[in-house]
């Protein structure tokens, strides 16, 4: 019985997901953490083209599914074909506690298929301060 | 001497049930005491492989269960999860097996098994499929499946299993094998006390007390701030204490049930052990102390209800049998009481919603595998639910129930997104109408062929000026004029080449084309470079204007059964959705009906147990009346207040 709720659930995601964001429109941003020894994460804010998109807090919980290797999407929408620009502003509490605020940028491409990209958190250990990339998933 | 008899008779008839109640309880203690999630990689953070994989895993690590399996089964569904493969076959068993579908968890082990996975993951599957056929209570299959796992197993997993397998072997009466692998046991240390814990049961249970002695005694003396370890430390003790008065050791009993904590859960079992050391050891006023404290305390507790007959019983001993009678009579009337509101709370649990009143305060948003209800509402049936609560049997069919109204509510949602589906389709349906006939009119109107054409021959006219070092053709309006009217003008000129009138200005056309020609050749090859970058655009545009055509072309036949099909899922959804929400319905309904009938047999074993107690204490009282009644010089020092 449970097995048949899960599973009708699974479908009906399936359905929303291919309804609402075609695979030829679809982009999903993802963020990742890794070690997070020298940032906390607050909050991330996303632009694509220059328009607010997603202004996402986290609560402690999800800070630690993200530390423990969860991975988080984001945002899940749909864009043209074509040219794009995505910027993205992390918050939080950077080495010794203080306020932190950085920001990454990538120009990407988006073609016929789905577009995944990946907002990644990780620590410059040299460094001893927190890194921002983001990475495109062909 | 009937009378002799009769007087002792509760300290034989309470101490045994009450001994023998509590070591069959032991070796179970383990299990409740840990609990352990479904754990799909030993957590350390690990490098992204497959995106979606990692989503599922976001939501795992917050212990919504639900929403994880969802994402796991549509990533899978498309194919998403070409690199985390067996390990989300992995977490998709671990996460079946604790929303308590066993058999789906044990066919996705099992199939785990039969394919080619590396010797971790087919480590990990024999684990989890052992543990499923232990929770089932196919003993004998999970011993096999936990035998499969190697020893080049997550320290943690390993753990586990060996205490899986001790436990087994426990709950399988196979005492002597379970102690000799409990003897061997080197794991972590935080397991380590569970393994003595369990060793020094199986040891009381054969009889070898003074083996048990050790490792109980050990665990009673552990020094931690864990509730957890705290508590495995109380039962230590208990069952350490209880063992030694089972063994008439009641001097060594006292001290080891006098370390249990007075706060904690076990101290009126505790506190009555310690009374019964004193009272074998025939020192009934100091029994009374920890008898006397535990009459105040709440008389749901059974230990409490045992010590409303043992301290009359003590006062009887001690020759006080006027304070006897006293509390005798005082114990009828309490379990009177008492049975009254058990009556009055099993009439309020048949009336109905007791289950949804216990779930009222429960965060209900998410499916987790450790779910346990801890509090109980504010109403008379609750005062005897906790011992409900304690029992597993209760709190997997209060899981069970809540994650069927978790579900229903989850459809229920989804119901209201359907109907906005339905909408949409409509909405792109007539949007798709009303935009065909432009679509259409726009396309017969761009003949492509012809503008492919005109590309080829523009390019073809370029090649010519090229090639024919056409300087002209390449230059601006304003030279292209000047050019042609010097031409104009030589043509003239030449056609009088004896008119001596013209002879200066056949010099000045020859000296203008000259400075013309210079002009126009200096450009030609930058104009040549721009004019051959035009056809090039002029192919890139035209190339995605062809493409643009087959795209409306695909969208103008396609769109049709795309939206028909989208229609067509909905529409099953939505079937299956009334299916399942009915069956839900049902189920709920049948679960609500066993969970009422446990709670109701509870409260009747709460009910024959005070009645039991009840008949005792009537039977003493009369036998101490009795005994009052053939002494008629001596009066008892207290009159009863009721007659039994």
């Amino acid at each position: 019985m449970k097995k048949d709720v899960i599973d009708l659930n699974k479908d009906l995601f399936v359905l929303e997901e291919e309804l609402l964001f075609p695979a030829n429109t679809q982009v999903a941003v993802y963020v990742s953490m890794d070690v997070g020894a020298f940032f906390a994460l607050d909050s991330v804010t996303l632009k694509i083209d220059n328009k607010q998109v997603k202004n996402y807090l986290y609560t402690a919980r999800e800070a630690d599914a993200l530390l423990k290797g969860g991975v988080q999407q984001l945002y899940l929408g749909n864009l043209k074909v074509g040219k794009h620009e995505l910027v993205a502003f992390f918050t939080g509490k950077g080495p010794v506690e203080r306020d932190y605020r950085r920001g990454a940028t990538i120009n990407f491409e988006k073609g016929v298929g789905a577009k995944y990209l990946e907002l990644k958190i990780s620590d410059k250990v040299a460094k001893h301060q927190p890194e921002f990339l983001i990475k495109d998933w062909e | 001497m009937t009378t002799r008899v009769a007087m002792r008779r509760p300290r034989f008839k309470l101490r045994p049930a009450l001994l023998g109640g509590l070591l069959l309880a032991l070796p179970l203690a383990m299990a409740a005491a840990k609990n352990v999630k479904p754990d799909p990689d030993g957590l350390p953070p690990h490098t992204v492989k497959d995106l979606q994989y990692g989503d599922v895993l976001f939501y795992f690590y917050q212990d919504d269960y639900f929403d994880s399996i969802t994402r796991l089964l549509a990533a899978q569904q498309l194919e998403r999860l070409p690199h985390t493969e067996g390990e989300a076959e992995l977490l998709l068993g671990g996460l079946y097996l604790s929303l308590g579908e066993h058999v789906e968890a044990g066919k996705i082990f099992e199939a785990l098994l039969a394919g080619k996975v590396s010797e971790a993951v087919r480590n990990k599957a024999w684990f989890y499929l052992g543990k499923v056929w232990y929770q089932r209570g196919y003993l004998e299959e999970s011993e096999r499946a936990l035998r499969q796992v190697s020893d080049k197993i997550q320290p943690r997993i390993s753990a586990e299993r060996y205490m899986l397998l001790a436990q087994l072997k426990l709950r399988e009466g196979r005492y002597d094998e379970a102690i000799a692998a409990l003897q061997s046991w080197h794991g972590a240390p935080d397991w380590t006390a569970y393994a003595q814990f369990n060793l020094g049961v199986a040891l009381v249970r054969k009889g070898r007390l003074p083996e048990a002695i050790r490792h109980l005694d050990r665990v009673g003396r552990i020094d931690s701030r864990d509730e957890e370890l705290l508590s495995l430390r109380d039962k230590a003790n208990l069952a350490l204490g209880f063992a030694y008065l089972q063994a008439q050791r009641p001097a060594e009993a006292r001290p080891i049930l006098e370390r249990v904590r007075l706060e904690g859960p076990f101290s009126s079992m505790a506190l009555l052990g310690v009374g019964w050391a004193d009272s074998s050891l025939g020192q009934f006023r100091r029994a009374l102390v920890p008898w006397l404290a535990l009459r105040k305390r709440s008389l749901l507790d059974s230990a409490v209800q045992e010590a409303y007959l043992t301290v009359p019983y003590a006062y009887n001993q001690l020759g006080a049998s006027g304070q006897a009678a006293e509390y005798y009579v005082s114990a009828i009337d309490s379990f009177d009481a008492e049975l009254k509101r058990i009556d009055a709370s099993i009439e309020e649990i048949h009336s109905g919603d007791l289950l949804d009143r216990l779930l009222n305060d429960d965060k209900k948003d998410t499916l987790t595998w450790y779910w346990q209800l801890k509090t109980v509402p504010n109403a008379p049936e609750s005062r005897y639910l906790y011992q409900l609560l304690a029992r597993n049997e209760f709190q997997e069919g209060l899981k069970n129930y809540r994650e069927l109204k978790f579900m229903s509510r989850n459809l229920k949602d989804w119901r209201e997104d359907v109907n906005a589906y339905d909408d949409m389709l409509d909405t792109r349906q007539r949007a798709y109408s009303e935009e065909l006939p432009k679509a259409d009119a726009v396309m017969s109107a761009t003949d492509l062929a012809a503008l492919t054409q005109k590309r080829v021959d523009f390019e073809s006219r370029i090649n010519a000026i090229e090639k024919s070092n056409d300087v002209a053709a390449l230059g601006t309006p304003d030279e292209q004029r000047t050019w042609a009217r010097l031409k104009h003008i030589e043509e003239f000129v030449q056609m009088h080449p004896d008119d001596p009138d013209l002879a200066e200005m056949r010099d000045k056309v020859r000296l203008m084309k000259g400075v013309m020609y210079w002009r126009l050749s200096e450009s030609f090859k930058a104009r040549l470079w721009n004019e051959r970058r035009s056809v090039k655009e002029l192919e890139a545009s035209l190339i995605e204007t062809q493409k643009r055509a087959v795209q409306v072309q695909q969208a103008r036949t396609g769109a049709p059964t795309n939206t028909g099909a989208f229609a067509a899922r909905v529409a099953s959804t939505r079937a299956r959705m009334d299916d399942l929400q009915e069956r839900l319905a049902r189920l709920t309904d049948k679960q609500a009906r066993y969970l009422e009938d446990l709670a109701v047999t509870e409260l009747g074993r709460q009910k024959q147990r005070i009645e039991t107690y009840q008949v005792q204490a009537r039977f003493e009282l009369a036998a101490i009346y009795d005994k009052t009644a053939n002494k008629p010089d001596k009066a008892p020092a207290g009159k009863p207040k009721a007659n039994p």
